[in-house]
């Protein structure tokens, strides 16, 4: 397993889009809530914290995409074939790519949330803004792995480049943009979407009624988990059945 | 560095820095039993069965869409069979701990990551199976490619990426070797360095099973004939048994004359 797992690590670190993109992806957020903070668009009751993931969903777009596009462009330039003939064991092969995905992204998501931090730190006014609570900091970081991980599995199942991007684009973007169409299912919808309980965790910004999970914060956490295991558990599946 | 030299003979000798069993050091015959596979309704395989056995080069042979490429695919698990089943060195392939000792593929000459060197690429393998890094830099001379080990795949000629495939296969020094159509698109001096490479993989006592549309290139290497034709087996032979008796013998048919013979071709 180990082995395997610094196989995919080692896929990532010689192609140079793969660790370019991974990068991008870590400066996705800090660079988007830089440029919030410094054009005075935090709102009133914000904290520095707060202020720091305002940027959130664009960092979990791209380790959204960088997943997708990780697993699903093995199928494109068929390299999993060499994959699946030098780690014949599904399970292992699965594992290891939803471990190195999450590795490359932990790390990636711990600089960009502690650089978020004190870029809005620098260029906030001293006293202007309170610190807020930076242990919730953990939660985008945990989220932004999740996120990454469900790309993998999304890239895994379509087993397209194009068509995972896109449904990781959907599912993160469509919750917050037409969850009206949604009805009494919206709370539930956009209060589990992964940008929606960063929100809720690290607080210090209002949302919306329709935007708040109703069974409370850590029950939005709970779903967003949820979902993203039943997502990985369905990669597991598709690899096993459809690939061997 | 001569390849003769480079290939190690099979035996249960551990290898330098390699953990590894000691049956998974032992000669491996590829056995295949039953194998029947069913895809919409249609049979890719139909109840195949044979032994590619080591020392021996076998031959896979069949018209295009016979089910050539499906049968390797399904030897190395890549591939689920419908029923039947198919072992390398006793289990199946996907059941060793460390396969890449096992067996060494080569499917397609389009499976390297074109964005990725050579080295890399090898390199990613080598790690998979907790391969030591000597290992990259052995294959990549084995196979002649180490002037080139750094340059993107996607800049290497054909044939250098069959080369960089066998590179692929042999890394684990497999105790067999699987090839599906390695002489594609090659040259002649790249062919005939294939045919040496392949006559000294079995003489060094591995399993060389090797499918090919190029008949008459695999007559003077081969020891052992398989012919499928829409999915099923038409002939499991040792070659000197197949097309009458050792060169020279009178009467004797080449192989592409026994082929098309048996497959009641023009």
């Amino acid at each position: 397993m180990r082995a395997a797992w610094r196989a995919e690590l080692s896929k990532i670190a010689t192609v140079r889009g793969q660790w370019v993109a991974a990068i991008l992806a870590t400066a996705a957020m800090p660079l988007t809530s830089l440029l919030v903070a410094t054009t005075a668009s935090v709102g009133a009751g914000a904290t520095a914290t707060s202020g720091a993931v305002t940027g959130s969903i664009v960092g979990l777009l791209a380790f959204g995409v960088w997943g997708a596009s990780l697993a699903a462009g093995e199928y494109g330039t068929q390299t999993i074939v060499v994959s699946l003939a030098t780690v014949p064991r599904r399970a292992v092969l699965y594992t290891a790519k939803i471990a190195a995905a999450a590795t490359v992204a932990g790390v990636g998501a711990i600089v960009s949330a502690t650089s978020a931090l004190l870029l809005v730190l620098a260029v906030t006014p001293p006293g202007r803004q309170p610190l807020g609570n930076p242990a919730t900091l953990v939660s985008v970081v945990l989220v932004m792995i999740a996120v990454a991980v469900v790309g993998v599995a999304i890239g895994v199942i379509t087993r397209s480049p194009t068509m995972a991007v896109a449904i990781v684009v959907v599912a993160l973007l469509l919750p917050r943009a037409a969850g009206g169409l949604l009805g009494r299912l919206q709370p539930w919808v956009v209060g589990a979407s992964p940008d929606t309980v960063v929100t809720q965790i690290v607080g210090g910004t209002p949302l919306l009624t329709s935007q708040t999970y109703p069974a409370g914060t850590w029950a939005a956490a709970a779903t967003m988990v949820l979902v993203a295991g039943a997502l990985a558990s369905a990669g597991a599946v598709a690899l096993m059945r459809r690939d061997g | 560095m001569s390849l003769h030299l480079a290939l190690r003979p099979r035996s249960p000798a551990r290898p330098q820095g390699v953990r590894t069993s000691a049956d998974e050091r032992a000669p491996a015959a590829i056995v295949v039993e039953d194998a029947t596979k069913v895809m919409d309704g249609f049979k890719v395989l139909d109840g195949i069965s044979f032994t590619a056995r080591h020392g021996r080069v076998t031959a896979l042979l069949g018209p295009n869409g016979a089910g050539k490429s499906s049968m390797l695919r399904a030897i190395l698990g890549i591939d689920h069979l419908t029923s039947g089943r198919t072992t390398i060195g006793g289990r199946p392939f996907r059941e060793h701990r460390q396969p890449l000792r096992v067996a060494g593929a080569f499917l397609t000459p389009d499976a390297a990551h074109p964005r990725r060197s050579a080295r890399g690429h090898l390199g990613v393998v080598a790690t998979s199976n907790g391969l030591p890094r000597t290992a990259v830099s052995r294959a990549l001379e084995l196979v002649g490619i180490a002037s080139i080990a750094d340059v993107p795949v996607r800049q290497l000629s054909l044939g250098m990426r069959q080369r960089l495939g066998l590179a692929t296969a042999l890394i684990g020094d497999p105790a067999a070797v699987i090839l599906d159509e390695p002489h594609n698109g090659l040259d002649a001096p790249t062919i005939r360095w294939l045919r040496v490479v392949l006559r000294a993989l079995a003489d060094a006592g591995r399993t060389v099973l090797v499918s090919s549309n190029l008949i008459a290139e695999v007559e003077p290497i081969c020891d052992d004939v398989i012919i499928i034709d829409e999915g099923r087996l038409r002939v499991a032979s040792p070659l000197v048994d197949f097309v009458g008796g050792a060169p020279g013998a009178p009467g004797r048919l080449s192989l592409e004359e026994s082929y098309l013979r048996v497959l009641r071709l023009p």
